[in-house]
């Protein structure tokens, strides 16, 4: 198998949409907001508090950790149903396998493979834990990747973290 | 509880049963350790023998061991467990763990929210420290009590949000009994609530509490309100 590592700037996604599930009232959104703030590449958090959707921006340049989001969530004691980034791509390569590795972060597309992806595109987490519990059992079904249920491979000799995307 | 984060409650009841009207203030902290565990500390004072004084205090623990949550909705479980002081002599059958009695208690809540609409049931199983020095000659001796509540909250405002500062007003209503196994006494309270949340972090709540049916003797729980502060600090723990 064969990999393009390609270089693009830090900066690999801009803004996120990120789903919350389990909220009663408003006291559990601000703690899940007072939660995700302590986060250091979390530029802003805007709520929408009738959709239970907060919109984070990211620091210029900051490693942005997409697992530690998903934790601060969990922190708070909720859920998330589901994160829609905006990955900046600069002539990223997604191999015969729909996997792609851009700056160290290993992403498998469950719906894209064997194209070069370039500029500003909007892709969706579907890893455990990442949408719901019955959203992610139907997609175990589908979902052709060995990463998949458990969310890490073997990449280069190296057990690594892999995130399954949907292309919007 | 969120991880880390700590919240301060103060609370008043006031009982109107006999021999007159008492009260007890209850001065309490919350701390979330993680997601899934949390400790309440209590302390309790009350005129209920005289004076206004201190007369226990109360460690609680709860652990989440299932959610599943969704767009809407979620489904919680989670075991607690209870442990109290206090210098009360008893005067009833009637087991309660936060100022009246000593001892130990464990059991369930389950909480099922749908939108707005928020249920729970929680089945407790208490145990009652039996101090001779403070048993008085010819009152009941309290020993073991079944708990079991149904409380349902529905959210009423706001219909749409603004923001954080848009205050939340809810309503309550909770189902409250409890038997005790050696004697078969037991009883059932209605209990209806408001609840007010201020810039999403400060809840006040306001309830009364009253017996629908049972036969248990010179409870102090019988006919009570209860006026409840409750202040959150986010992320306060380090």
């Amino acid at each position: 198998m064969l990999f393009f590592a390609v270089n693009v700037s830090a900066q690999q996604i801009s803004t996120a949409d990120l789903q919350v599930t389990g909220l009663t009232c408003s006291m559990c959104s601000n703690a899940t907001q007072k939660s995700l703030e302590t986060l250091g590449f979390i530029n802003s958090v805007k709520p929408d508090l009738n959709k239970n959707i907060f919109v984070l921006t990211f620091k210029k340049g900051a490693d942005i950790n997409i697992d530690l989001i998903r934790k601060k969530v969990q922190d708070a004691g909720f859920s998330v149903g589901g994160l829609t980034a905006d990955f900046t791509f600069n002539q990223v390569k997604v191999d015969d396998k729909g996997q792609a590795i851009v700056d160290g972060n290993v992403y498998r597309f469950v719906n894209a493979k064997s194209k070069t992806l370039n500029g500003t595109v909007k892709a969706s987490v579907v890893d455990k834990n990442f949408i719901s519990g019955s959203a992610f059992k139907k997609q175990l079904a589908t979902v052709n990747s060995d990463a998949y249920a458990n969310g890490t491979a073997v990449v280069n000799g190296k057990k690594t973290r892999v995130y399954h995307l949907i292309l919007s | 509880m969120p991880t880390k984060s700590i919240g301060v409650r103060l609370t008043n009841e006031g009982m109107f049963n006999n021999p007159g009207f008492v009260s007890r203030t209850i001065p309490e902290v919350m701390f979330g350790f993680n997601k899934n565990l949390m400790m309440h500390a209590q302390g309790f004072l009350s005129d209920m023998d005289g004076k206004y004084r201190l007369e226990g205090g109360s460690l609680y623990l709860k652990y989440r061991f299932l959610s599943v949550d969704e767009l809407q909705s979620h489904f919680r479980a989670a075991a607690f467990g209870r442990v109290s002081t206090s210098r009360r002599p008893t005067y009833t059958r009637d087991i309660n763990l936060e100022g009246d009695n000593g001892g130990y208690q464990g059991g369930l809540i389950f909480t099922q929210l749908l939108h707005k609409l928020a249920l729970s049931a929680t089945l407790g199983y208490a145990h009652a420290f039996n101090d001779i020095d403070k048993q008085i000659t010819g009152m009941p001796r309290p020993n073991n009590m079944f708990s079991y509540s149904l409380s349902s909250g529905y959210l009423v405002l706001p219909f749409v949000y603004k923001d954080y500062k848009e205050p939340n007003f809810n309503l309550y209503f909770e189902m409250l009994g409890k038997t005790d196994p050696g004697s078969g006494e037991s009883y059932l309270d209605l209990a209806p609530a408001v609840q007010v949340i201020l810039n999403s972090r400060t809840r006040i709540d306001l309830g009364y509490r009253f017996q629908a049916t049972g036969n248990m003797a010179n409870r102090y729980t019988k006919n009570m309100y209860l006026l409840r502060a409750e202040f959150n600090f986010f992320n306060a723990l380090k």
